[in-house]
């Protein structure tokens, strides 16, 4: 008995090492991307020399970078608006549809996850030059729609397979119309799938390069891009501080998750 | 023509009349035509894929048969959308709205009548009233135990008044203790409403306890309808009789209108050549050796609630089963025991032609 215990602690405190060794590769680039943000030098380093708030106020004093911040959440919406109203009835196609290459269809909507961004963006580049949209605002949106929809249709999708499709037999069995049993049962239901992929797509929409790269509109240049081109050109500790905000940003986004619906049930 | 009612003054609610249904090459509803009375708790007994929860599914709107006729008070309603439909249904898994709560799962079906709030709040307080859930208004399904989830899929359908209350195996979900309680309670309420209920179950021993006339199915064909001292006394076929109750099939020929039998006793049938007689356990007798010329040898026993049941080799192509109430003598008899049989009743034993 006494060897099974010192074995089992064994076993346990080998499990917490190894998570706290994952958890520190998750988080130690991005806390030394905060740390960096506050030195008081002019170029990119670490350990910090000093403190200062002197990177923050600047970048809030950029025209330029405000404005591609404010760009980048546009596409955030923008994404996040297409892959709701063209995602959620998708995902209900392949759960519930009867039809034939219902199957097919879920595979063809993930597919584009699959292919690299930049495979992705060239692509939409010259399909959009075939519509007459060039790289633009809308054109970026599209093509990171297209990108992430796959992660709003599997999250909705997988609510769903775990809905119980008696549930809507019942609403009609007790008088609901089919449109009244889904906006009344279903919906409701699959609300907290959509709000998590709706955060999933916004960040994706906010903060992609490779596929916006190529479809990006060159007077709307969003954050990523711009990033971009300081990094490559300079050296300064802004490009810190404006990944900082960044990262704040998507911090926000999951604590709204977690507040409204819990973060345990994003899967559920 | 309105619905010919059947036999007895009540009046028809349900009439299904040569309804069939298949998937792809699979026969599921084969000619079922039955009826079920005003008030009357009718039964769908049978094992799994019988068809019986597709009858069910055809009646509640959610399937539609290939042919044949659903009447819901003389109409038919096989062109009746599933929302249109004077049915309640109760699913076996209950199928309550998680997202709602007790009050909005009841109050749903009127809501989506667009009845006014003040009667529906009149109307849900009543129907969980009928279900002693009163003071439960506000509690989420999943804060309710097992029965008291199956009390509010009872009352979200009560409170629409259906012609037809459809219960798909309502007691699955329950624990055998339970089980027992809820089907006395529930045959109660159905009974005090006086409503029309249609029932689906595949265990007999609910079917005898709930209902005023069960439906024997099988391969999609209705093999007996009657009460349930029918369908146990008086099996019309040997899949019944196997199906309803413990049974024993004696394997004997029958001559000139008799069946004799090792003890001597004489069965009398209409039956000419081979046979297989049903024999009930509890219509057999035990006696120490001697008692008869129907001799066999106790193989085991095991105490079943009030009875002690034995299997006795005794002759037949399979042992027989006895039962014996455990207060009188035979109940005391052992393992490996040589005993003798009799038969109780001789006009309670059926008999069918053996292929």
């Amino acid at each position: 008995m006494r060897g099974s215990d010192w074995l089992d602690r064994l076993g346990i405190g080998a499990l917490i090492g190894v998570a706290l060794f994952s958890l520190a590769l998750l988080l130690l680039p991005a806390v030394i991307v905060v740390i960096m943000s506050f030195d008081t030098r002019g170029y990119i380093s670490f350990p910090p020399a000093g403190f200062t708030f002197d990177w923050y106020a600047r970048l809030f004093n950029q025209p330029v970078l405000m404005g591609a911040m404010w760009t980048s959440i546009k596409v955030g919406v923008y994404v996040t608006v297409l892959c709701i109203a063209l995602g959620v009835p998708t995902a209900l196609a392949c759960a519930r549809g009867d039809f034939r290459g219902a199957a097919g269809l879920s595979v063809f909507v993930l597919l584009p996850h699959m292919v690299p961004g930049i495979v992705l963006g060239v692509a939409v580049l010259f399909a959009g030059a075939l519509f007459g949209i060039g790289p633009s605002i809308w054109l970026q949106s599209i093509s990171l729609a297209v990108y992430v929809m796959a992660v709003m249709v599997r999250t909705v999708m997988a609510r769903l397979q775990k809905l119980d499709p008696l549930l809507e037999q019942a609403a009609s069995n007790l008088g609901a119309t089919r449109w009244q049993s889904f906006r009344t049962i279903t919906l409701p239901l699959l609300m907290p799938a959509i709000l998590a992929g709706a955060v999933f797509t916004f960040i994706e929409g906010f903060d992609n390069l490779s596929v916006t790269i190529f479809t990006h509109g060159y007077r709307d240049r969003p954050l990523p891009v711009e990033l971009l081109t300081i990094v490559q050109n300079t050296n300064s500790p802004l490009v810190a501080a404006v990944s900082s905000v960044q990262i704040l940003l998507a911090i926000l986004a999951l604590l709204a998750i977690s507040a409204t619906i819990g973060l345990d049930r994003v899967n559920d | 023509m309105p619905a010919t009612a059947a036999s007895g003054s009540q009046a028809c609610v349900v009439e299904i009349r040569r309804v069939r249904k298949r998937f792809a090459d699979l026969i599921v509803l084969d000619d079922c035509s039955l009826t079920a009375q005003e008030g009357e708790i009718l039964t769908l007994l049978g094992s799994s894929g019988c068809g019986k929860t597709t009858l069910l599914r055809c009646i509640a709107g959610f399937l539609k048969p290939d042919a044949g006729e659903i009447r819901i008070d003389g109409r038919d309603t096989v062109p009746v959308p599933v929302n249109r439909r004077p049915v309640g249904v109760v699913f076996q898994s209950y199928a309550l709205f998680p997202h709602l709560t007790v009050a909005n799962n009841v109050a749903y079906g009127l809501k989506m009548r667009g009845a006014p709030v003040e009667e529906i709040r009149e109307r849900v307080a009543k129907a969980l009233a009928t279900v002693s859930l009163s003071g439960f208004e506000e509690r989420y399904p999943s804060q309710l135990s097992g029965g008291q989830q199956q009390r509010v899929a009872i009352a979200r359908v009560l409170v629409l008044e259906p012609r037809v209350l459809l219960l798909d195996e309502p007691f699955n979900a329950l624990d055998a203790k339970l089980r027992g309680s809820m089907q006395v309670e529930l045959r109660q309420l159905i009974k005090r409403l006086g409503i029309t209920a249609i029932f689906v179950t595949h265990d007999q021993e609910e079917a005898l306890a709930m209902s005023d006339r069960i439906a024997v199915m099988r391969a999609g064909r209705i093999e007996q309808l009657g009460t349930p001292e029918d369908i146990f006394d008086r099996p019309q076929t040997a899949y019944v009789a196997d199906f309803v109750g413990a049974s024993n099939f004696w394997e004997a020929r029958a001559a000139s209108g008799q069946i004799t039998l090792p003890s001597g006793q004489i069965v009398a049938t209409k039956l000419d050549g081979d046979v297989s007689l049903l024999i009930r356990p509890h219509n057999l007798a035990l006696s120490s050796a001697g008692g008869s010329a129907w001799n066999g040898r106790i193989i085991s026993r095991r105490h079943v609630g009030a009875l002690m049941e034995y299997e006795v080799e005794a002759g037949g192509t399979r042992p027989l089963r006895i039962a014996a109430l455990r207060d009188v003598e035979a109940a005391s008899l052992s393992t490996g025991e040589a005993v003798s049989i009799n038969l109780r009743d001789p006009t309670a034993c059926m008999a069918y032609p053996r292929p």
